[in-house]
């Protein structure tokens, strides 16, 4: 008996296996084998109809770099990235500083601004279809209200990327702003006590001591919006669907337009591992950086 | 003792009810929701179509609304799973991309045959794939790509009503005259709406009398079903895109505001555009029953040019993973019988397929029977090219980059003929 209990508890570790190995099944199968797959599909011509595939080598991949649709495809999606990471992100730090601080109706604000995250995006795309229409949308209506000069939002190729930036950043922002209300409400108040005794303002006690301290949350939501970003496709599919003119297409779209509107496995599958490189390459560089800013207290 | 032998009689019968239902065969048709085409709505009313050919064949036909937007993917998907309908109500230019995988069922050669025979040149030009071959029976009321104009616009610019442009010139000057804008110069209604958003396919079927009559091949042989190459940056080509967009930055006779042509005419925000006569016919009288409107074939680029009128349709096919291709071939036949053409054709005031349907009231005296056969007499028809998809692509991105002053007429054209034909030769 006692023998067994002491090899248990030297193996313990296979035990940790055990219990592990149901979700470990289940992830293998829905996201490591898709995911081995497409990196092999993206070395062949598939047809999924007629069940055929042959292998064209790294010829997918060559195409891809010659592609003007894919070129600016990756260039959309880097700079929405860039947009949402940057805006949204610093719009919910200020939106959840303002929340911890104590605020009249606070409760309210706060679900209001966390709504849109858990609403449909798909369906909040269709409303905002509306709200974009350049001669009945609510939008120009509040513009010429105003006396404000209208827009065209989405039918135009110079702000259709902005329209699905600040439609994407309405979409997410409630989301960064609990996140970083959490991680701004553990840092322990003597902090804040030891600033004012010191003379520090407000601004100066946000920038010196909840920005550095918050700094763990903050790289989370910032690698979190960037994957997010990076495999936009709803607002964009409902939106413009890509257009106009290409302005709005983003990487997903293309996989998406290859894979199902042109029927091309294979290409669409080199698209996606691309797409997969990128971002597996940002969240390196941005958790190496993170490390700098890890904080105990 | 009376409720035990209901209850009993209930139990026995149950197995007979089954016996009945799976006795039963079941097709299923796949067909594009909302109003994206006039020729769906026997499927949107509340009668049954198929409630004689069920009654006469045992059978029962599932009829499935597929959101028009992602029904050409969900066909694919379908497919790829090996779950596809046995018929689908599909759009003429995704049949190649469907031929091509082998995934629809060649109309038997003898109906064919009698089909071509019956039907009127229109629906010919739709349905021939080559040597008559045909993957599919069109629908009535064939998308005919017309110039649709409201006559109490031209009225009161100066124009007389019922005279439409007949070349590029009288076309954008009448876009100017019927144009206008408020005291801020703002425009608040186009002489001419045009689609410059939305999936290419659609953008290219509203451009289509512009390009194709300005010369464009989308490809030189009209029945290769591989091979042929692509004619796409031409000289009047590019004169005709540069018009179009002048329209917009030099005239400002037109918008981009206005991404939706046809809804735009109905609005009484636009006094001209060009796309199916079906809808306008279908869709005038409810949504805008006191718009007083013509339609003629689209402006040619000038004297001594015919225009050109995209003729284009819905088919019923048949799928190759039908586990009852035989029968929803029969289906399909006898959906497109004669007497439903006319019964449907009159019912929704549209326009039969039957040359005989034409002869019989009220097609035979309709007053826009003349005009209608006038404008088919102009009719081309998508080549049959199973690259139509890239090839579609590849112009449907060119022409939106032109209007919204992404690339010059001609860097957009180069562009878009060199993706059309590496779409072609991908399939060599």
């Amino acid at each position: 008996m006692h023998g067994i209990l002491g090899t248990i508890r030297k193996n313990r570790w296979h035990y940790a296996y055990l219990f592990i190995l149901p979700i470990l099944v289940v992830f293998g199968l829905f996201r490591i084998y898709p995911s081995i797959q497409t990196l092999v599909y993206s070395f062949f011509d598939i047809n999924l109809v007629a069940k055929t595939m042959h292998g064209v080598g790294l010829k997918n991949f060559l195409l891809l770099v010659h592609d003007p649709t894919f070129l600016k495809a990756i260039k959309n999606t880097l700079t929405f990235a860039l947009y949402i990471v940057v805006l949204s992100t610093a719009l919910g730090l200020i939106l959840a500083s303002l929340f911890t601080s104590k605020l009249r109706g606070g409760a309210i604000f706060k679900a209001v601004y966390f709504a849109p995250f858990i609403t449909s995006t798909v369906a909040a795309a269709v409303v905002w279809t509306f709200l974009y229409n350049p001669r009945f949308g609510l939008f120009n209506s509040v513009l010429e209200i105003f006396g404000l000069p209208t827009r065209s939002w989405i039918s135009s190729s110079k702000e259709a990327l902005g329209s699905i930036i600040i439609f994407s950043i309405w979409k997410t922002v409630g989301y960064n702003m609990v996140i970083l209300i959490a991680g701004l409400q553990n840092i322990p108040d003597s902090f804040y006590e030891a600033g004012i005794i010191d003379g520090a303002g407000a601004l100066r006690r946000f920038f010196s001591i909840s920005v550095p301290l918050v700094a763990p949350t903050l790289i989370f939501v910032v690698m979190y919006n960037t994957i997010l970003a990076l495999k936009v496709f709803d607002q964009v599919f409902v939106l413009t669907a890509g257009g106009p003119a290409e302005a709005t297409t983003v990487v997903v779209l293309q996989i998406y337009k290859q894979a199902f509107e042109n029927y091309r496995f294979g290409y669409a599958a080199s698209m996606a591992f691309v797409l997969f490189v990128i971002i597996i390459a940002i969240t390196i560089i941005q958790y190496r950086l993170s490390r700098r800013w890890e904080v105990s207290y | 003792m009376k409720k035990a032998l209901i209850v009993l009689a209930l139990f026995l019968l149950v197995p007979v009810l089954f016996v009945t239902a799976a006795d039963k065969k079941k097709l299923t048709l796949w067909y594009p929701a909302g109003d994206i085409t006039a020729t769906s709505m026997p499927f949107r009313e509340g009668t049954d179509p198929w409630a004689q050919f069920e009654a006469d064949n045992n059978v029962q036909v599932d009829v499935v609304a597929i959101d028009y937007d992602t029904m050409q993917q969900k066909l694919f998907t379908a497919l790829a799973g090996g779950k596809a309908p046995d018929i689908g109500m599909i759009d003429f230019s995704w049949m190649g991309g469907f031929i091509k995988d082998g995934a629809l069922v060649a109309i038997p050669a003898a109906d064919a045959k009698t089909w071509m025979s019956s039907v009127s040149p229109d629906t010919v030009a739709v349905s021939d794939w080559g040597g008559g071959k045909m993957y599919g029976y069109s629908t009535w009321g064939v998308d005919a790509y017309a110039l649709t104009w409201n006559k109490d616009m031209f009225k009161a610019a100066g124009l007389d009503p019922n005279v439409a442009p007949k070349y590029w010139a009288d076309f954008r000057a009448t876009s100017k005259k019927t144009a206008v804008t408020d005291s801020t110069g703002k425009l608040t209604r186009v002489g001419y709406a045009m689609r410059h958003t939305g999936q290419p396919h659609g953008i290219v079927d509203k451009w289509h009398w512009l390009l194709v009559g300005a010369g464009m091949q989308l490809n030189s042989d009209q029945f290769a079903l591989k091979g042929g190459v692509a004619k796409i940056n031409l000289p009047d080509v590019r004169d005709g895109l540069q018009m179009a967009h002048d329209m917009v930055w030099v005239d400002k006779s037109s918008s981009l505001d206005f991404p939706d042509p046809r809804q735009a005419l109905l609005s009484k925000i636009a006094s001209m555009q060009i796309s199916e006569l079906v809808s306008i016919t279908v869709r005038q009288p409810t949504e805008a029953p006191d718009l007083v409107w013509g339609f003629s074939a689209p402006p040619s680029p000038r004297a001594g040019m015919d225009p050109k009128v995209q003729v284009a349709a819905w088919n019923y096919s048949v799928f190759t993973q039908s586990k009852e291709q035989a029968l929803a071939l029969k289906a399909v036949a006898w959906f497109n019988n004669k007497d439903n053409d006319y019964n449907q054709a009159k019912k929704y005031n549209s326009t039969p397929r039957y040359k005989e349907n034409w002869a019989r009231e009220p097609f035979a005296s309709a007053p826009s029977t003349k005009s209608f056969l006038d404008l088919v007499k102009y009719g081309t028809t998508y080549p049959r090219s199973l690259a139509l998809n890239g090839i579609l692509d590849a112009v449907g991105a060119a022409v939106p980059k032109i209007l919204h002053n992404e690339a010059t007429v001609a860097d957009a054209l180069s562009l878009a003929e060199q993706q059309a034909n590496d779409a072609i030769k991908a399939l060599q």
